[in-house]
């Protein structure tokens, strides 16, 4: 990545040259915590930088969190000891969560107090929904948005045989089947705790609620629904293919995720966010590619969900502080710093001009960026819907560990698939009745 | 208990005592009482609020039958892992006790693993029980997937019990020699004597002088297993896979501190120490007996 | 002992041989693992000999956990928990003894509840006022009436407030408020004849006196075998730690530090400097043990029992 190494050694002689000119000047500093680590940690580490070489008022220090879980529970004892970061990264999992907590102030208004004037309606609308109130105010700043996309190894499909895009799930099996008989090991890489792409991604494009109450945006008082139908049969599915030796599980537990295995190809085919074909083109030799995610055959594909994860600034920092965000955020919604952002991870193009500036200036007509724009094409399939706009539950960080223990007993330990989904929507639906109480008498703002 | 105390003053005993007692009031008196009253409320997680809640987080988790499960494991966790390691150690002991030449060395040896952080422990078997690494995941090469605890709960739960236990042998070590080694050696020496086997003399002499000692070991090590378990589990398998290695602690951690439940999690907390206290009443109730103050 | 049949004596060389095998094995997969190449580690089955990259690995370990300022932070903490409890337990444990005055049991037992609960099973409680420890003291205040008082007069609202969030005193002082200490203090000033006091009286010293001239010397060996434990039972702390630092490049501790030394971050199955890591943050504690080990089985058996 050449054009990475110039833009990174750039910003490197910025600093010095700021650091050698600029006078000594009082700077604000201000935290912004995140939940990325690996690769997309030091990428985050690059865009501070940048930020920081690119004025002197201001400095932003951005500490990594490991992931999201742990950055969420971090930020709740730092704010619950007033010793929170100014700006952190909440993603879906968190989201209902901090709406609900009054500990934060939206973003529209921090940026019109500090002057600065943003289009918006500019915004990817799938993005701006799942952080907005259900009037449209958006409440954090998109920053790094994804979807989850279908990886696979075209040198592998080519050596047994299979041609073209595996598009439906049917094609997938096959080509899975063909590269076991031909001796391949692995030929889907998948971990069950990766349910975002392997269930709630699935719901979407199929279209069938996770949730009652459009998936929990009409109200706290939203149950679980994925206990049904094209559930149980998808978690059958799974099953049959892990029986069958077709898919193979690669965790972090296992001691190589799937990404790792895919990279390392160990794996010919996996699921994975968008936000990863940065790393893969840099990491991955051979021939390989990412394609939408597999629909079973006779039903009508919908949009994917938004993933990733949007800066949320905490209440009780000083003014100065709320400047300094403010200025973050509008460094980062500038065309240009989105551009490189999005060049340099795989994140989408949040905004609609940026998409469409990239777009124009020929980004996704060749490799290594070549594929990419299929993220925005999943995410821009059909208009959101009421199922495919988002998942708006309580805890929903908790609900998830429910679903992920379904899917590993069913798959691990041979649990019937009804039977394990039967009792992670129990155990889902106390959980939200439980959050309801916490929160009674509030609304989803 | 009965000094006959020989200094009277009215302040400089509290002056002496001050600094204790304040730390134990804040850290560990008011924490206490704070978290009944997060058991008996709903605790918004980014703070802010609660809501009187009366017994539904104690209702909500005896109603629990995976909060039972997580009961169960642990008291299995605790008694498999006290059962190896004062096994292990008390043989170890026995024979070090004969004092044979070079024992020295053994015996320091011996001691070591209570030098080993929970963690460190855990990362080092985690290694050895790893399926990928040449150890225990050798074992793959002639049967392939037979070994994986990433996916296989008892094996998991299997891994942590060995790595728990040998934690424990240091310790436990310590105390059985030192008990075997205040037995007079005329009682040995009768019973041999007597003609009694060596096996024999450890069976009806060694054991019943030693058995307060093996009482003690037992408590300290139910607790140990409620108390370093989080370190192995959370470097070993973080509760998994499907939650087959989550036990009390580690359950508390998990739902308290990821799962944003803090109401949930200071009811289980109640719980455990309500468990933790009646244990250590029965060993204070024994040491009590046994000790003499002069 | 009695039998010195050469039969029994070999039975008893080979099982301590077996118990030495059993004890040391963890401790030379680690060395061996850490003393390999990444090559060599990943291969299967490994071959338990050490190789030449020990110092490449230890000093890529160090680099990667940081363990420069995560073993300071561990030290300072280590040697912070084992001076205060020395001090603290001997002063309190010199007043419940020697001293008569009316709370003086209810102050032993108050103290002496906290043995029964070790830090981690009253987690969620400690970390409830980690966000502020001086909130009983508000609380008091408050209920009092003492807040409202000032703010009458003063027009100043009293409002105490000290986070032990990424602070060296929240990873010392809840540990340093337990009891084990005071315990053993306890129990061995209980040793100490009554004539020893009262001749100390008798030639018109001070309580305080006898406790510096003739206590503190009569209990040094206590008190190293009380720091002998207190240090390698606070260097080995981890819950607490994890939970009470957000800031882990600063404040982080060694033993917190194993967990991100697990392959996983980048991909390659590299035991050998994960192996390196747990090798050096487990020797600090390990030389404690072994080295002073009389100090330390003393200590050990005399607070416990």
């Amino acid at each position: 990545m050449n054009r990475t190494q110039l833009l990174s050694a750039a910003s490197t002689i910025a600093v010095l040259s700021l650091a050698a000119a600029a006078p000594a000047m009082a700077q604000t500093k201000f935290e912004f915590w995140y939940g990325l680590s690996g690769d997309l940690s030091e990428k985050v580490q690059e865009m501070c930088s940048r930020f920081n070489a690119s004025q002197a008022d201001y400095e932003i220090v951005c500490v990594s969190q490991e992931n999201y879980e742990n950055n969420l529970q971090n930020t709740i004892a730092a704010f619950r000891a007033n010793k929170q970061p100014t700006v952190t990264q909440i993603s879906d999992g968190g989201v209902v969560d901090l709406m609900l907590s009054g500990a934060f102030l939206p973003v529209k208004q921090l940026m019109e107090d500090n002057g600065y004037n943003i289009d918006w309606s500019n915004y990817n609308s799938g993005v701006a929904s799942y952080f907005s109130t259900s009037t449209g105010e958006l409440l954090a700043m998109p920053f790094n948005n994804s979807t989850a996309m279908f990886y696979y190894d075209t040198d592998a499909l080519a050596a047994v045989g299979f041609e073209g895009v595996p598009e439906t799930w049917e094609q997938v099996e096959d080509a899975a089947r063909k590269l076991k008989e031909a001796g391949y090991s692995c030929p889907i890489a998948m971990d069950p705790t990766g349910n975002w792409q392997w269930w709630e991604q699935f719901s979407a494009i199929h279209n069938v609620p996770i949730a009652s109450n459009g998936n929990g945006y009409g109200g706290l008082d939203a149950e679980v629904l994925f206990n049904q139908g094209k559930f149980v049969d998808q978690l059958a599915f799974y099953k049959r293919m892990f029986d069958e030796g077709l898919m193979v599980h690669k965790s972090k537990a296992a001691g190589q995720t799937a990404n790792e295995a895919f990279i390392a190809g160990d794996c010919n085919m996996t699921s994975s966010s968008i936000a990863d074909h940065g790393t893969f083109s840099t990491q991955k030799k051979g021939n390989w590619q990412v394609a939408m995610l597999p629909i079973w055959e006779g039903t009508v594909r919908q949009n994917s969900l938004v993933g990733g994860a949007a800066l949320w600034t905490l209440k009780g920092k000083s003014a100065e502080e709320y400047k300094g965000a403010a200025a973050f955020y509008n460094f980062i919604a500038q065309p240009e710093q989105a551009q490189h952002w999005s060049t340099i991870t795989g994140y989408i193009p949040v905004t609609v001009s940026g998409f469409e500036a990239m777009k124009a200036a020929g980004f996704y007509d060749k490799a290594p960026y070549k594929g990419r724009e299929l993220a925005i094409e999943s995410l821009l399939y059909t208009p959101a819907g009421e199922y495919t706009r988002g998942v708006r539950l309580g805890n929903f960080g908790a609900v998830r560990q429910e679903v992920i223990k379904a899917m590993q007993s069913v798959i691990f330990d041979n649990a019937d698939p009804q039977a394990a989904l039967d009792e992670a929507a129990a155990r889902s639906n106390e959980i939200l009745r439980k959050f309801e109480q916490t929160y009674a008498g509030q609304k989803l703002p | 208990m009965e000094r006959r105390a020989v200094y009277r003053n009215k302040v400089l005993p509290w002056m002496l005592l001050g600094p204790q007692l304040i730390l134990v009031l804040v850290f560990f008196y008011w924490p206490t009482s704070q978290a009944l009253y997060w058991a008996f409320t709903l605790e918004q997680p980014w703070g802010g609020g609660n809501l009187w809640a009366g017994l539904d987080n104690f209702l909500y988790i005896f109603r629990d039958n995976r909060y039972w499960g997580t009961v169960l494991r642990s008291a299995f966790y605790a008694m498999c892992t006290t059962g190896l390691s004062m096994l292990v150690a008390l043989t170890l002991a026995s024979f070090v006790d004969r004092a044979l030449k070079g024992t020295k060395i053994f015996q320091s040896v011996f001691i070591w693993p209570y030098a080993i952080a929970a963690p460190a422990a855990g990362v080092a078997f985690r290694f050895i029980f790893s399926p990928e690494a040449g150890l225990v995941g050798g074992i793959n090469e002639i049967w392939p997937g037979i070994w994986d605890p990433s996916t296989n709960g008892i094996q998991a739960l299997g891994m942590v019990i060995i790595c728990h236990a040998w934690l424990g042998i240091g310790y436990n070590f310590v105390f059985f020699l030192a008990a075997l080694q205040m037995i007079p050696r005329s009682i040995s020496e009768a019973g041999a004597m007597d003609g009694a086997r060596p096996l024999q003399r450890m069976f009806d002499l060694q054991l019943p002088l030693i058995a307060p000692t093996a009482f003690f070991l037992l408590i300290m090590n139910i607790i140990s297993s409620f108390t370093d378990s989080f370190g192995l589990i959370d470097t070993m398998t973080e509760g998994g896979p499907v939650g087959q290695t989550e036990v009390m602690v580690y359950k508390i951690y998990v739902d308290g501190f990821k799962g944003l439940d803090y109401s949930g999690a200071a009811a289980q907390s109640i719980v455990l120490m309500l468990l933790v206290i009646g244990l250590t009443f029965i060993q204070f109730k024994w040491v009590e007996r046994r000790v003499h103050y002069n | 002992m009695i039998e010195r049949s050469p039969f029994f004596d070999a039975v008893t060389y080979a099982v301590m041989i077996i118990g030495l095998a059993m004890v040391i094995f963890p401790f030379w997969v680690v060395i061996v693992a850490a003393s390999q190449s990444l090559h060599e580690v990943s291969r299967v089955p490994i071959a338990l000999w050490p190789s030449d990259q020990l110092w490449v690995n230890l000093a890529e370990a160090w680099d990667r956990g940081g363990l420069g300022t995560k073993m300071t932070n561990s030290f300072i903490v280590a040697v912070g928990v084992t001076v205060g409890k020395i001090t603290l337990a001997a002063m309190s444990a010199f007043a419940i003894v020697f001293f008569t005055f009316r709370a003086r049991m209810v102050c032993f037992w108050l103290i002496f509840i906290t043995l029964m609960l070790p830090l981690e099973v009253r987690i969620v409680p400690t970390y409830a006022i980690a966000a502020n420890a001086l909130l009983p003291f508000q609380t008091i205040l408050d209920t009092v009436g003492i807040t409202w008082l000032v703010q009458q007069v003063s027009g100043f609202q009293i409002a105490l407030n000290w986070n032990l969030l990424n602070s060296y005193t929240g990873l010392i002082l809840p540990l340093v408020a337990t009891a084990t200490g005071t315990f053993l203090y306890r129990q061995f000033f209980m040793t100490i004849p009554d004539e020893l006091a009262e001749a100390s009286k008798m030639d018109g010293a001070s309580a305080m006196r006898f406790f510096w001239d003739v206590l503190i010397p009569l209990s040094r060996t206590n008190m190293l075998a009380l720091a002998t434990i207190m240090f390698v039972s606070s260097w080995n702390q981890y819950l607490w730690p994890l939970l009470i630092t957000t800031d882990r490049a600063n404040f982080g501790t060694a033993v917190m530090q194993l967990r991100f030394l697990i392959p996983t971050m980048n991909g390659t199955p590299d035991w050998n400097v994960t192996m390196a890591g747990a090798l050096i943050i487990m020797l600090p504690p390990l030389l404690v043990v072994a080295l002073m080990q009389r100090w330390f089985v003393r200590g050990l058996i005399s607070r416990d029992k």
